[in-house]
């Protein structure tokens, strides 16, 4: 492993000798009106519901446009259909990279959408900003892919989050953990185990289910039989509703904690509904986006702007939490590309994206910074934590740092 | 070795594996009625039911009472199952069995494509037909909803065997798909006739869309994607040409792989698919036509 | 000139216009073009192999996309694991997925028509299970990056190539790799089907009955339709493996085997030369389908209602429409004196 990296880093040498020396003046996929760059999403197939973050991101490229652009230069920004199927993401991102030229690959979506990538646009030096994906492994490994950033806070972290809550206010709890069988679920338990430290003894019952299964009933009543009384619930939005449905079925009532993903007021509206209030009371969950179907920010200033971009530049449906994040992220390189300057390079965004330090991002929560820096490779480690109670999210505390 | 072994936590498991096999039973009849009907397998048949379900949300939301909106829906999707047998079926009728059944992956896509297209993909629900209040009977829990589902499939099952049994109608569908061209010789319309098994399995297709979206507790676009692959399971267990078989199978299935899931530790979440799609295969290989089919006579 | 020498002439005719296309092609298009050129022709391999099971023997297959990934997961195995050169693992995952092909092949023994499509479905669903479960050889979840952990078996890793004294880009390699395996598969398919086997093969598609009566092995004859299909099928994934330069169980699900047997019925089951039309669809669909519209839901639309329309349009595909193209011809040559 550590010859084959090595290796690479000689490889990548020769590569980047080749690179420097066909040097021209101005920067591929730079023009003096605009800067191109790209990305994949699914347009198509069981995933396309997360197409929302790439049509967020391009609306708000729009919006930027209409004012002027950045620099004069206007944003274009390319995504690509990979149906969620890397060998298709390594496709398109190559022809991204060849035949269209970008500047920089941007908001890709995918965990392994965005490994199957990565050693590819290192050894070319492409930028791969801001990958839309929970992986730590974007911002840890930095030093071996300075030319990979990640965005969002990992899941593990966040499972971290929830195991010192645990052990700081109720170490004698008995948990259990309904958790996605692939990286995303195991990442969050790992955290979750990493939080309990010594505690870690705490969890009695860890059950997972396969994202094709079409219910968790078995499950859940798993759980329930090796008398748990603190669930966690590490799965998307469809599973996360059958968590509290089939648990309401069997009379139990754990404290719920519930992860991030499927935590938007709409999906617990649902949980809600199909249960009773009694069902979700006192779930806990940490937040860092705004929620568009959470009325709490229905008179704010950020989510007033997000709401008019996404009707005047086509952003799509405007209660969707992925088209915030979308947004989001497309502040963020916008605010990356202004400090790039007035001749951005692919070395120049690169420094830039790793020494952020954006407070006003209207689509984040009030107090969350997107932050980089020397040995800080995560741009938002920061996150509240939130407690439903009578049918609405309640923040509480103040920020985490997550990471 | 077993330490205690708890029984109610089988019960319990057996009653869920019973639930979740009745919600696939829905589908697997629908599946049945095709094939039945006109020979082939139709595997746009879950998406046709998501988009039925989509219906009858619109329904609901235009203020129609649940039943009214199931109702309409049924009637709509038989009308819409005719549709699409006229529409893109007819033209192949006569064409190998495989161009039909490349169509109806066609269908899939233009279906599910249609549904996003049309309803934007976030997570909605859709009331329940009947009571989710919990019930336990010696420590098993269950809700009517349950009981409700398996009985529906059971119904369907009834009243499909006295349609095909005692109708002239039903007589000469099962006349038009055992021996077409007698059946043309005899005054039956034989093309009509496949249009009408379209119609009835879309039917069907709804009623079970609109059983599985409450008892999944929501539904999206992708409602029926995982339960098309064991619906299709169920149906080969219990035989592809009977709906009774294909109620049992869907049952025994949903049992079998909770079981496997509960108590057989190696099997693990990754295998418990594989081995009990490889259970079905052993299965076949006894019995080729699966548990309750007839073994088809083989011409020269 | 009697029509037998007229008919050869016209052979080599078109063998040589397919050769100097495949030479000069990549010359008139763009660098990426030759790439997803080299991406067609990998559909072209798996679908060829698909015909000779379903098109000649008349055994459906809709688990091809599941030996695909043997082939695949072969040859990333072999780079990541044991360090071999990435296109000397082909000739091996071509050998896995025939093994893995006639294994697949045994229940068509018992099983025939719809139940052994649904069994090869059972198949193709439960791979990306195996291949999570054995994450060991397999990488579970993440599969596994030959660029990432073995970029020193990766040929063209510099950008250019050198074979045989020529140098191009990893692109044209690609290109010339894939279609030069390619045409080599379509001749072998192409003797066969001429040979002794094809008329097994077709006998035993035909009537089961009738060619066991004929004194036909049924079941040698199958299970060898089977691991030949798997044979093509493997290299077509060990090329996918090395142009994508990762594996993922993401990549082989059920939508592969689809694509396969849409584009050997778009093709034209039956039909060799219409393989190549089948291979184009399929690759190229996709990609058009969004260039149609980005909303919601278009995409998958065009897309199936492309393969409806062609189906309707076309119900024995391409090379059903080539045969009645060229029956006049084809009449008169063999006809008249």
């Amino acid at each position: 492993m550590a010859r084959a990296s090595y290796l690479i880093l000689l490889v990548l040498g020769a590569l980047a000798l080749a690179t420097v020396a066909s040097g021209a003046a101005s920067e591929t996929g730079v023009t003096p009106t605009t800067v191109t760059i790209g990305g994949t999403t699914p347009l198509s197939g069981p995933a396309s519901a997360y197409q929302s973050v790439a049509k967020g991101a391009a609306a708000y490229f729009r919006y930027v446009n209409a004012k002027g652009g950045v620099n004069k230069r206007k944003i274009n920004y390319i995504y690509k259909d990979d149906g969620y199927d890397p060998s298709r993401t390594a496709d398109a991102t190559r022809e991204l990279v060849q035949q269209d030229k970008v500047f920089a690959i941007f908001n890709s979506l995918g965990t392994d959408q965005n490994l199957a990538t990565r050693a590819y646009l290192n050894a070319l030096k492409v930028p791969q900003l801001f990958t839309a994906s929970g992986a730590t492994t974007f911002g840890r490994d930095y030093k071996k892919y300075p030319w990979t950033i990640g965005y969002q806070p990992n899941y593990r972290a966040e499972g971290t989050i929830y195991g010192r809550y645990i052990v700081r206010h109720t170490p004698k709890a008995s948990v259990g953990v309904l958790y996605q069988n692939d990286d995303y679920g195991k990442d969050l338990l790992a955290g979750l185990q990493r939080g309990l430290g010594a505690k870690a003894g705490l969890i009695r019952s860890k059950q997972s289910y396969n994202v094709d299964d079409p219910d968790v009933q078995s499950e859940i009543a798993k759980l329930k039989a090796a008398k748990v009384n603190t669930l966690m619930v590490f799965a998307t939005p469809k599973f996360a509703i059958q968590a509290y449905v089939y648990a309401r079925k069997l009379a139990w009532r754990p404290v719920v904690y519930m992860n991030a993903v499927s935590s938007a007021a709409n999906i617990m509206g649902l949980s809600t509904a199909a249960t009773n209030r009694k069902q979700t009371e006192g779930t806990l969950s940490i937040v860092f986006l705004k929620d568009p179907t959470d009325p709490a920010w229905r008179k704010d200033a950020g989510m007033k702007l997000y709401r008019s971009i996404m009707k005047k530049y086509r952003g799509g449906d405007p209660n969707d939490v992925y088209a915030v994040y979308g947004m989001s992220v497309a502040h963020t390189f916008v605010e990356a590309l202004k400090k790039a300057g007035k001749n951005p390079t692919r070395a120049g965004i690169m420094k830039a994206a790793d020494s952020l330090n954006i407070t006003n991002d209207p689509f984040l929560l009030p107090g969350i910074a997107v932050k980089t820096g020397a040995g800080d490779h995560f741009p938002i480690d920061q996150a509240k934590l939130q407690r439903y109670h009578n049918g609405h999210w309640v923040a509480f505390g103040g920020l985490f740092r997550v990471r | 070795m077993i330490l205690a072994f708890d029984w109610t936590q089988l019960a319990q498991q057996v009653v869920i594996g019973l639930a979740s096999g009745g919600v696939w039973a829905t589908l697997a009849v629908a599946l049945v009625l095709i094939y039945r009907s006109t020979g082939v397998i139709n595997f746009a048949q879950g998406e046709m039911a998501m988009f039925s379900t989509f219906i009858a949300w619109s329904l609901v939301e235009h203020g129609l009472s649940y039943w009214a909106a199931f109702l309409l829906t049924v009637a709509i999707s038989f009308a819409g199952g005719v549709a699409v047998e006229r529409a893109v079926i007819r033209p192949v009728e006569r064409a190998p069995t495989l161009t039909v059944v490349i169509v109806t992956l066609g269908l899939f896509f233009v279906v599910n494509g249609a549904a996003r297209w049309i309803w934007s993909p976030e997570t909605r629900s859709l009331p329940n037909a009947f009571s989710t209040r919990p019930i336990a009977v010696g420590g098993v829990a269950f809700s009517i909803s349950d009981l409700g589902t398996i009985a529906v499939s059971l119904a369907a099952v009834g009243l499909l065997w006295l349609f095909f049994r005692y109708t002239k109608l039903g007589l000469a569908s099962r006349a038009a798909a055992v021996n077409p061209d007698a059946s043309r010789l005899v005054g039956v319309r034989v093309s009509w006739m496949l249009a009408l098994g379209w119609g009835l399995a879309a039917a069907m297709g709804a009623v079970s869309g609109m059983l599985t979206a409450p008892a999944l507790a929501s539904f999206d676009q992708n409602l029926m994607q995982p339960v098309l692959l064991y619906a299709f399971a169920g149906a080969v267990l219990g035989g592809l040409g009977s709906p009774l078989g294909a109620v049992v199978g869907s049952l025994l299935l949903g049992v079998l792989i909770n079981l496997i899931g509960t108590y057989v530790n190696w099997v693990g979440t990754d295998l418990r698919l594989p081995v009990a799609l490889a259970v079905i295969l052993g299965v076949l290989l006894v019995r080729p036509a699966g548990l309750f089919g007839r073994p088809l006579e083989t011409r020269v | 000139m009697g029509s037998r020498a007229l008919g050869i002439a016209l052979w080599l005719l078109v063998a040589a216009v397919v050769l100097v296309a495949y030479l000069f092609v990549p010359r008139l298009i763009s660098d990426f073009h030759s790439r997803e050129l080299a991406g067609a022709g990998v559909f072209f391999i798996a679908i060829v192999g698909l015909n000779l099971l379903t098109g000649y023997t008349g055994q459906i297959s809709l688990g091809h996309g599941a030996l695909m990934a043997v082939g695949g997961y072969t040859t990333a195995a072999l780079v990541v694991h044991e360090h071999w050169r990435d296109v000397w693992t082909i000739p091996l995952a071509g050998i896995a997925a025939g093994i893995v092909g006639f294994v697949i092949g045994l229940p068509a023994l018992r099983l025939s028509g719809l139940y052994l499509a649904l069994a090869t479905f059972a198949f193709a669903i439960a791979i990306p299970s195996l291949l999570k479960k054995f994450s060991g050889l397999t990488g579970g979840g993440q599969g596994l990056r030959l660029l990432e952990d073995a970029p020193l078996q990766v040929t063209g890793l510099s950008g250019t190539v050198t074979v045989f004294g020529h140098s191009m880009t990893q692109n044209h390699f690609l290109y010339y790799l894939t279609w030069g395996l390619g045409l080599v598969g379509f001749v072998i398919a192409w003797l066969v089907v001429r040979g002794g086997a094809g008329r097994t093969f077709r006998a035993v598609r035909d009537s089961e009955v009738a060619a066991a009566s004929a004194g036909v092995d049924l079941a040698w004859t199958k299970t060898l339709a089977f691991a030949l299909s798997g044979v093509y099928a493997g290299v077509a994934g060990a090329l996918l493996a090395i142009q994508v330069e990762i594996v993922n169980p993401l990549s082989f699900t059920f939508l592969l085997s689809i694509l396969l047997l849409v584009g050997a019925v778009v093709g034209g089951l039956g039909s060799l030369g219409g393989m190549i039309v089948g291979a184009l669809f399929v690759q190229y669909l996709p990609q058009l389908s969004t260039h149609v519209s980005t909303a919601q839901g278009v995409p998958d639309f065009v897309f199936g209602a492309a393969i409806i329309a062609v189906m309707l349009l076309l119900p024995t595909g391409v090379g059903g429409l080539l045969r009645r193209l060229a029956r006049p011809l084809t009449t008169r040559l063999y006809l008249r004196p």
